[in-house]
């Protein structure tokens, strides 16, 4: 494997990417998925201190409320280190994720609109938090990555013209496709083709090609990663610390297996 | 150990000569209000 992977984006927002990775096995693009979600630390809410509840609801089950709030994880923080998080809500009002107070200006919750717990005439909630890094595969409130998923890129051939006779069952696929009959140009350049989402014409190639036939192949070690992040870093930072992690565990492997 | 009469609603002190009885009402349902400490909680 090559020290250069070949990486093309097809989406890319602040919490939310698609991007395409060639020349990776599908053991790596796994790990990648794996790391992404178990294996990179994040900011939660450890430890709550509950100087009032009189809310309906057990301090117990605020503070499961509490843990699964995403909170931003700056990159220079440590295993150690702690972030305190005050809220004090009374009632009649709802408590949010926004109403909680944070001791680091760096460290606040993701969503403002995250509801803790709705409060009636009388009822108070004040508390104190303690966040801390942890790791996804020990606890879910410490995944950063949410919906991580990979396809392999399909590759799109076009075949003869369809008889006038020809059935019309529909050729669903789903992802992304590499499109060789896209257009001239990209035929011209022999390698590869357009990249197409199969959301833009409905995943059906037959509204795509309604009278030519097609054939669909899966170009090998190339895949579609779809991620997306529960807001406590961007995607960039996810995969980015996701592959460092990994880069990590194999040294340590390398240092601890003598050949 | 304070307690709050659940009829009238006043606090109440228990002694141990005066069994469960509000000195108020005469009430015998007493409510046990919750400690004023800070209670610490794991998230988990």
């Amino acid at each position: 494997m090559s020290d250069q992977y070949d990486v093309t984006f097809i989406e890319q927002d602040e919490r939310s990417a698609k991007f395409l990775v060639r020349g990776i096995t599908p053991a790596f693009a796994n790990g990648i998925r794996r790391a992404m979600i178990a294996d990179v630390p994040t900011l939660s809410v450890d430890t709550v201190r509950v100087i009032e509840n009189s809310s309906v609801m057990f301090d117990e089950q605020i503070a499961l409320r509490l843990g699964l709030i995403p909170l931003t994880t700056p990159d220079d923080y440590r295993p150690e280190e702690t972030v305190t998080l005050a809220i004090d809500v009374e009632g009649p009002a709802t408590a949010y994720s926004g109403d909680l107070v944070s001791s680091d200006a760096k460290v606040q919750p993701a969503e403002e609109h995250v509801p803790i717990i709705d409060l009636k005439e009388g009822q108070r909630l004040e508390l104190e938090a303690d966040a801390e890094l942890g790791y996804g595969k020990d606890h879910a409130k410490h995944q950063g990555g949410v919906a991580v998923g990979y396809r392999h890129l399909q590759r799109v051939e076009l075949g003869d013209e369809r008889g006038e006779f020809a059935e019309d069952d529909p050729e669903i696929i789903r992802g992304v496709i590499e499109d060789a009959g896209a257009s001239e140009t990209s035929r011209a350049a022999g390698d590869g083709g357009e990249l197409v989402e199969t959301a833009s014409f409905d995943n059906d190639l037959g509204n795509r090609y309604p009278d030519r036939n097609v054939s669909v192949e899966d170009v090998p070690n190339a895949f579609v990663f779809d991620v997306e992040t529960d807001g406590s870093m961007s995607v960039d930072d996810l995969v980015l610390s996701a592959v460092e992690s990994l880069r990590t565990r194999a040294d340590e492997l390398e240092d601890a297996v003598q050949l | 150990m304070s307690y709050k009469c659940s009829r009238c609603k006043r606090d109440v002190e228990l002694d141990e000569y005066g069994g469960v009885r509000c000195p108020y009402c005469g009430h015998r349902v007493l409510l046990k209000e919750r400690s004023r400490d800070i209670k610490e909680v794991n998230v988990n």
